[in-house]
């Protein structure tokens, strides 16, 4: 099942295109990253799949069906700032949410204890810091414990501490099966959190599909020795890689994705005589494949 | 809908502008009115000590549906106003987005803002009845409902306030130009009802084609019309040469002044980006 389905989805602002024809799923239990830089038109395609915004051209799906408000309940969904009540308080707040998702009152003190918002939970909303916000914009999608969730930027102004702290509830919500949507553009946060990812520029969909396809056609296995000359000889005999490649007074050695076999190639030097001092497996930077592909 | 009228409900209750703004309304109810009863009352003692008329109360029942709806009417501004704050508020906050990502559908949301608008429209009403109750009682006549009608012709004003207010807060979406321009509208709406009255007059004086005080025919003047007093100055000249009764007209400009701002809220909140 996908838990969502977007189907050649366009949106204009005028002369600008925001999206231009998008189409990928998300598959369930998966980690699903929205890559793009600002401007590309992620919050735009999740405001329409939130119908606060009207799609030009296209359609889409949620829990393969035709979407609706209750499909919307079904999901908790932070998009782009925290929406709240400045007047009430954070309980006051959730229990509107609460009351909108159809769900009870019931887990409003536990998803505050989760974001660490115990303390301040009778304070107003207006008195709250830019990270208080965010984390109880984050508090309000876990009302309900629903199985899908969609994030945009969570970790838009929060402290490292605070952004480690999302990072491992993401984890943990992945790991109970959740299915998480999220969208950044921070390459790091994709790269370290999502199973699978969707790269947008100006609107356009690059590549979608499995976080190790995508950023990482090869594996990269970097090799050092004492005698990098002899190293040079003997690893030019060897089979099974792609490509080879001077770095930094290293050989950068590049094997098909999951290919790799270190303890092969370490016997393999030592059997001809090389002891390496430096052996290490890379996946290529997402950073680098990012601007390979938007570029 | 009971289930989305509480929701709203949580959003309004510790809200301290629905609080004073309320406040403000139902006292000024009562004291627009006691101010008028007082003056009524030591003028009509005074004008009887010189034995010039008979004794009199505009809050002697009947005349008291009548009387509290008028100056109630002169303050409906009010409740407007809280209007305009409570929906803007959710363009402000973004939390109109909010309600619908979290499970509202667009329809659910404009549709409990118009009961909204409905519900504070009765319960003005309801305001408006008790108070006028209460000074009829207290000018010593004995109870009639005869001029009850007027209590519905406040509660069609209200409405129509409300419901402008809605259409503008839905319209501009930020409050302080979403107030100035419910202020600024009222105004510009009332003068050309003055010109409308005007050419209402030289038409009849002219070409003898009496259309009826032609000021009545705007959204904010109509249901004010059917309710201004008969011995206001410039309607009893327009009443006096335009003979010809237009109310039931009236009253169904009212109503469908108050479909089409529903309807235009509506679609607006349906089928724009929000």
């Amino acid at each position: 099942m996908s838990i969502l389905s977007v189907d050649n989805l366009c949106k204009n602002y005028g002369a600008v295109q925001a999206l231009n024809g998008v189409t990928f799923s998300v598959p369930k239990g998966s980690v699903f990253g929205i890559l793009g830089p600002n401007g590309s038109g992620k919050t735009t395609m999740l405001g329409i799949i939130m119908d606060i915004l009207k799609p030009t051209a296209g359609s889409y799906t949620l829990f393969d069906t035709t979407p609706d408000e209750n499909s919307r309940r079904k999901i908790g969904t932070f998009l782009e700032t925290p929406n709240f009540y400045h007047y009430l308080s954070a309980v006051r707040n959730l229990k509107i949410t609460a009351a909108i998702k159809q769900r009870g009152d019931e887990d409003i003190l536990q998803v505050l204890e989760t974001v660490n918002l115990t303390e301040r939970k009778d304070s107003r909303f207006s008195t709250y810091s830019l990270g208080m916000k965010q984390r109880l914009a984050i508090a309000s999608c876990l009302l309900g414990n629903p199985d899908v969730l969609i994030f945009d930027e969570p970790t838009n102004g929060l402290d490292p501490v605070g952004i480690a702290e999302i990072r491992e509830l993401i984890k943990q919500l992945r790991q109970q099966g959740k299915t998480i949507i999220m969208a950044s553009h921070l390459l790091d946060e994709v790269e370290k959190v999502c199973t699978h990812v969707a790269i947008l520029k100006k609107g356009k969909l690059i590549a979608a599909g499995d976080v190790n396809e995508i950023l990482a056609n090869d594996d990269i296995v970097e090799l050092g020795a004492p005698d990098m000359e002899k190293l040079k000889n003997i690893i030019g005999r060897l089979t099974g890689y792609n490509d080879i490649k001077e770095h930094d007074n290293l050989l950068q050695l590049f094997y098909p994705v999951g290919t790799t076999n270190l303890e092969s190639i370490n016997r393999y030097c030592f059997e001809n005589g090389v002891v390496l001092n430096y052996m290490q497996l890379k996946k290529k930077s997402l950073e680098s494949k990012f601007f390979e592909l938007t570029n | 809908m009971i289930q989305l009228l509480k929701i709203e409900w949580l959003k309004i209750k510790n809200y301290n502008a629905f609080i004073i703004l309320s406040s403000f309304f139902a006292l000024g109810v009562v004291a627009v009115n006691y101010v008028a009863f007082s003056v009524y009352k030591n003028m009509i003692s005074e004008v009887n000590a010189a034995k010039m008329m008979s004794s009199f109360s505009p809050y002697d029942f009947d005349r008291t549906w009548h009387t509290t709806s008028y100056f109630a009417g002169c303050i409906l501004l009010l409740p407007g106003l809280l209007i305009i704050m409570l929906v803007t508020n959710e363009f402000t906050y973004r939390t109109h987005r909010q309600n619908i990502i979290d499970g509202w559908s667009r329809k659910q949301f404009i549709e409990v803002k118009i009961v909204l608008a409905i519900i504070a429209a009765l319960a003005s009403t309801a305001l408006v009845i008790l108070t006028a109750l209460v000074f009829g009682l207290a000018s010593g006549t004995s109870f009639s409902l005869e001029g009850f009608s007027f209590t519905g012709i406040f509660f069609l004003k209200a409405l129509t306030y409300n419901m402008v207010a809605l259409l503008i807060s839905v319209l501009i979406r930020r409050t302080g130009f979403a107030t100035g321009m419910f202020f600024i509208y009222m105004g510009f709406e009332n003068f050309v009802s003055q010109l409308l009255d005007i050419w209402s007059i030289k038409l009849r004086r002219d070409n003898t084609i009496d259309l009826g005080s032609m000021g009545d025919y705007l959204p904010m003047n109509a249901a004010d019309g059917l309710l201004t007093f008969p011995d206001n100055p410039v309607k009893s000249l327009a009443r006096g040469v335009l003979p010809t009764d237009y109310t039931s007209v009236v009253m169904v400009l009212c109503a469908a002044y108050l479909v089409l701002f529903c309807w235009w809220s509506y679609n607006r909140i349906i089928k724009t980006d929000l």
